[in-house]
């Protein structure tokens, strides 16, 4: 199928962004110090919009499953559909995680289903990368190939537009005034923009020999006993849970109920799985007593539940729980530590 | 919107039973149609405060009203165990896999359970009672810490009289002057019964470490991994697979459980912790 492509000035764009933006919530990426974050579109700040760079430090799963949604008594939901702009190609692919999670199975997360339905999402090419990107290694790719509804690649002053869905369609058929034709290179500029972020990215993960996804099937099953590793890679760990907010595929929630003088409600919030208290039962008993054990399980989900109830993992190599972890727990020497049986980090205790 | 998993009925506590010093049977009366199969579970919730899962202890084809005993554990449970007849409690579900009566027919049904795991177990017996004649035997062997931590002292002498097809031996791990029965843990009632052990079922319910043991004592008598039901605690929350937190390997014992046959998680680590 040949893909629906178009140019739209920067300009243009954030003349679309402000129409846009006049019947829905349009959320962008502001640049912050090296991060980025997203927040309401607001013209005034169009100098800090960057829509380009690398992930934004909020997951995508914020806006679809947020860290606190009240799910039963007084709902109060924004009516407005939202558009979430600049999404980066590691954040489209947790949602086919977080998809399987809350629309899969016999029941539906209607919250998750009425999120994901108003929800346009448009995806945007990295123009570089940071050290912790390994999205290459996870079978990603610093650019979006699908599971958006459009997508930007930026090129000078402007952006290539590619439509990957029909809510995509219906922003360019809408306001059509402001998509032009693109020119003849555009797919060739645009390539090669994607490979240069594709070597950056390659450079990352050749220099510190993060393992693929092919040597990465079936380690944590083949080392789950050893303990002296799973004790060693906790030994750091301070059981503060960012790992888990952090991720874009963690979906975990708890269901918290309160109270007030208009009656009891309920709350579906995040959880932790590194959490003490995320297994036990009121009885006292909990199957991951151990720090370690509960670090295991994060990779025992990610790693081996995942493969064999989607055939996927739930990693996409955003890099966001190397940054969040305060104990320097790195996923990717995690799994160079299970692929080669060699790890150096300081003995646990 | 699709309809909300997380949002619960209510229903009226209509008396409370107290069977031991901890534990509790409330009979609840639902505002709506709500039900269950022996060996699912419900989570009741106290509106405001929270909410934990609960296998209903009463027959399952009781209509208008459910039975749950519980042992004060937790913060919900603790604040439960100080309601009163007429207060109003949440109700949603039922969840999970049910024993499944029908592969039961024609066998014999060897019970065991620990503590209050005889919650399930009651409602399960209830179940078979209702086609007694179908089962072969019907078997139950049950054991308590204490004489006065046996749950259901009133109706155990009646379960025994069911047309003569329901054996029940009782054990306390230990016992005091009036208890005239055996005195050790209830593996030591787990016995070979001259059962058809290609065929016999067992369904098992109580604190893991008991469910650990009484396992291994039901495969030195015989029976077959296919043939050992486990009901699995784990903490289950949302109900519906999602929540993760009450995940075992591959399953969530939400939904694929609670009920599961050995042989599907004897593989699985850590399955009794």
């Amino acid at each position: 199928m040949p893909l629906a492509l178009y140019t739209i000035s920067r300009k243009d764009l954030f003349d679309l962004l402000g129409r846009l933006a006049e019947i829905n919530r349009v959320f962008v990426p502001y640049a912050k110090g090296d991060k980025l974050y997203f927040d309401e579109f607001d013209a005034s700040k169009e100098d800090l919009i960057e829509l380009g760079g690398i992930r934004q430090s909020q997951p995508l799963k914020t806006f679809l499953n947020p860290a606190r949604e009240k799910v039963f008594n007084g709902l109060t939901r924004d009516p407005r559909p939202a558009i979430v702009v600049g999404v980066k190609a590691c954040d489209l692919a947790s949602l086919a995680i977080q998809d399987f999670v809350f629309e899969g199975g016999d029941v539906r997360d209607p919250f998750y289903a009425e999120n994901r339905d108003n929800t346009t999402i448009i995806g945007c090419d990295c123009t570089y990368a940071k050290e912790t990107c390994f999205c290459l290694a996870m079978d990603g790719a610093p650019y979006p190939r699908k599971d958006f509804d459009l997508n930007l690649s930026s090129v000078d002053n402007y952006f290539i537009v590619e439509v990957g869905g029909p809510k995509g369609e219906a922003i360019i058929s809408g306001f059509n005034v402001f998509f032009k034709e693109p020119s003849p290179h555009a797919r060739s500029i645009r390539e090669s923009s994607r490979k240069a972020v594709e070597r950056q990215v390659q450079s990352y993960i050749d220099k510190r020999g993060i393992p693929n996804t092919d040597q990465i099937r079936g380690v944590v099953k083949k080392n789950y006993d050893s303990t002296d590793f799973w004790k060693d890679m906790a030994s750091t760990c301070v059981e503060c849970g960012a790992c888990n907010l952090a991720c874009p595929t963690c979906h975990c929630f708890l269901l918290f109920d309160e109270k007030d003088r208009f009656g009891a409600k309920r709350f579906r919030i995040w959880d932790a799985c590194l959490y003490n208290t995320f297994a036990r039962v009121a009885g006292g008993a909990n199957p991951r007593k151990h720090l370690y054990e509960r670090l295991r399980n994060r990779f025992d989900k990610k790693f081996d539940f995942f493969p064999q109830v989607m055939n996927s993992f739930a990693c996409t190599g955003c890099g966001r729980c190397v940054e969040a972890c305060a104990g320097d727990i790195d996923i990717r020497e995690v799994l160079k530590g299970l692929v080669s049986g060699k790890w150096n980090k300081p003995p646990h205790e | 919107m699709k309809k909300n998993p997380y949002a619960y009925i209510k229903a009226e506590i209509l008396n409370i039973t107290n069977e031991t010093a901890t534990i509790k049977t409330f009979t609840i009366r639902p505002q709506g149609e709500i039900g269950f199969r022996a060996g699912q579970f419900m989570d009741l919730t106290l509106p405001g405060i929270g909410e934990a899962p609960f296998t209903p202890s009463s027959n399952h084809d009781h209509k208008g009203t459910l039975d749950f005993t519980i042992m004060a554990a937790g913060r919900v449970t603790k604040l439960l165990h100080q309601a009163k007849p007429g207060d109003i409690v949440g109700l949603r579900g039922p969840y999970g896999s049910q024993y499944p009566l029908e592969k039961f027919k024609g066998k014999e049904v060897y019970i065991v359970g620990g503590g209050v795991g005889l919650a399930p177990l009651r409602a399960l017996l209830y179940a078979l009672f209702n086609d007694v004649n179908v089962y072969k035997k019907i078997i139950l062997r049950y054991g308590a810490r204490t004489p006065s931590d046996i749950v259901y002292k009133n109706e155990i002498d009646s379960w025994r009289d069911k047309a003569g097809h329901v054996d029940v031996a009782i054990t306390c791990d230990v016992g005091d002057p009036s208890w005239k029965g055996n005195v050790g843990l209830v593996t030591t009632i787990l016995k070979d019964e001259g059962l058809d052990m290609e065929n016999a079922v067992t369904i098992v319910c109580g604190p893991p470490v008991m469910m650990k043991f009484a396992t291994f004592k039901l495969l030195d008598l015989g029976f077959k991994d296919h043939n050992i039901y486990l009901s699995m605690e784990k903490n289950m929350s949302c109900g519906v697979g999602k929540c993760g937190h009450c995940r075992i390997g591959p399953y969530y014992a939400c939904k694929d459980g609670p009920v599961f046959t050995y042989d599907k998680i004897k593989e699985l680590p850590g399955i009794w912790d």
